[in-house]
């Protein structure tokens, strides 16, 4: 106790006590996902003519697997990040000496150190499935590239739900009042028969735009052409 | 006077029909400044607001000789806070806590810290969350002081603790205060205690400022006094009567403000005898002292 500790550092050790199990699980998720994914794609080329086809449609079909994953560990992430600050009211962090915005970065920063544990949990699973499985000989593996997008799609997520979360009780009953109000109106027009597609066209605008959000819809596969 | 902690018109009204208007604070440097008042008087929001947790719609706040909450970051690091509730992270282990808290203060005591820790009987590998009340007001003591701090805001740092551990706190707090030359803010409800540690004190009702003087001026000037024959209207008395109530007849209890012993002579002028002057004590006066404010308003 005689040497002072940096500030980064206790916030990480403090982070990861509250989110160590949340990694843990996100991590034998991330580690999985490829190689069940790789696992149903060569035992459905094995039942078809089109091997190659087969292979890679199966292979896309786990892209929701990833971009879920890479969501909920990022939500999850940046929601313990401040459960505790909240539930105190925020008392003890505004009774530090320091600026706001550098408490705030602090906390950010030290959720995104932790977000690599998924990310190489994820690449590990990706490179040994890639070593193991038997792939067609016209198909090619990347775990690099997968392994970028789902770090990238993680840190999207959990910039956007850091922010949300880090902001008055009020802006996240904003957000969700918004959501909610899209559910609504798509609940509201079905009943009426209306075949407008709400829910639909939002998911559009914010995935299928270009955009950061992006990321989370598309192809993600470890075996492509 | 140096001053410590000064606020000058403050204003904050959060909307749930509670306001503090106008309220104004001189707190000396030095000095162990009591703040008393009932529940709901709007101590703890003062205090949020001298140390920049709440904003303030109007007014000024100096602490330490800067403005709050401009420069919050350098008032902070000077100052130690305990609050009314406790505020360190429950799923921390204490020495978790306080490495928290070390990396935050230049001037952390890590000696000293593990020298209270000893002290207070507080174990290192405990979950904060586990703790005893009475641990975590030791806790959260330790943390404030082993900061090595210029000022202290306490915020009923004792209340619901047994008179042990009461006892050890308030030890620790007068054993810092007389090596450093600390001030001290301390909000109690625990009236004998602020009375019997306190140099200053300050009387809170209803969001507003009700008195604020040195403890033996309040304790000197307010006495319960036994008056006979006394005139329904005075003029020109040299004190103030917060109360007048009658008894025997002719006989009358005022209570009485700002009293000194050469008022006297103030009676036979007056065509009144006085027969009795009652000394009160600070429990006696701050009751009075609310009564008589809460009749005026």
């Amino acid at each position: 106790m005689s040497q002072r500790p940096s500030q980064w550092r206790v916030l990480l050790e403090t982070q990861w006590t509250w989110t160590r199990g949340i990694l843990l699980l996100g991590s034998i998720v991330a580690f999985t996902v490829p190689l069940v994914s790789l696992e149903t794609a060569a035992g459905a080329a094995d039942a078809a003519s089109a091997k190659e086809v087969a292979f890679i449609g199966t292979m896309q079909a786990w892209s929701i697997g990833y971009a879920l994953t890479a969501a909920g560990i990022g939500l999850l992430i940046a929601i313990a990040a401040w459960s505790y600050d909240h539930r105190l009211r925020h008392v003890y962090a505004l009774s530090l000496p320091i600026a706001r915005w550098r408490y705030v970065l602090q906390r950010y920063t030290a959720g995104l150190a932790l977000l690599a544990l998924p990310t190489l949990a994820l690449l590990a699973g990706a490179e040994l499935a890639a070593h193991s499985a038997a792939v067609p000989a016209t198909l090619h593996a990347y775990p690099l590239a997968l392994t970028l997008r789902f770090a990238f799609a993680t840190l999207v997520a959990y910039s956007i739900f850091f922010g949300i979360s880090s902001a008055t009780a009020r802006t996240a009953g904003y957000v969700l009042g918004v959501i909610a109000l899209i559910i609504i109106a798509q609940v509201v027009l079905s009943s009426a028969g209306s075949g407008v597609n709400v829910i639909g066209r939002v998911s559009d605008i914010v995935f299928a735009t270009p955009g950061v959000l992006a990321v989370f819809s598309g192809r993600w596969t470890l075996i492509d052409v | 006077m140096s001053l410590a902690i000064e606020t000058r018109d403050l204003r904050y009204r959060p909307g749930n029909g509670f306001q503090i208007s106008n309220l104004s604070m001189h707190v000396p440097r030095g000095a162990l400044y009591g703040f008393l008042g009932p529940n709901g008087a709007g101590k703890t929001t003062t205090i949020r607001l001298l140390l920049g947790l709440l904003p303030a719609q109007a007014g000024r706040i100096t602490v330490l000789g800067q403005t709050m909450p401009a420069e919050h970051v350098a008032v902070m690091s000077r100052t130690g806070y305990v609050p009314e509730r406790p505020h360190v992270y429950p799923t921390l282990t204490v020495d978790e806590a306080l490495r928290l808290h070390a990396a935050y203060h230049d001037r952390w005591d890590g000696a000293w810290a593990a020298e209270l820790l000893r002290q207070f009987g507080l174990v290192g590998d405990r979950k904060v969350g586990a703790l005893s009340k009475g641990e975590t007001g030791k806790l959260m003591m330790l943390l404030a002081l082993a900061q090595q701090p210029e000022l202290l805001v306490l915020d009923e740092p004792t209340d619901g603790l047994d008179p042990v551990v009461r006892r050890d706190v308030l030890e620790a707090l007068l054993e810092y205060v007389s090596t450093h030359q600390a001030t001290v803010l301390i909000s109690s409800h625990l009236v004998h205690e602020l009375e019997r540690i306190c140099d200053w004190i300050a009387v809170m009702d209803r969001g507003a400022m009700i008195a604020e003087l040195p403890m033996q001026e309040f304790k000197a000037g307010i006495k319960r006094l036994s008056v006979y024959n006394a005139p329904d209207q005075l003029t020109d008395v040299p004190f103030t009567v917060l109360r007048r109530t009658s008894f025997n007849g002719s006989g009358e209890q005022w209570l009485v403000r700002g009293w000194t012993d050469d008022m006297r002579d103030f009676f036979p002028a007056a065509g009144s005898t006085l027969r009795e002057v009652i000394d009160l004590d600070l429990e006696d006066g701050f009751v009075e002292l609310l009564r008589s404010f809460r009749e005026v308003k």
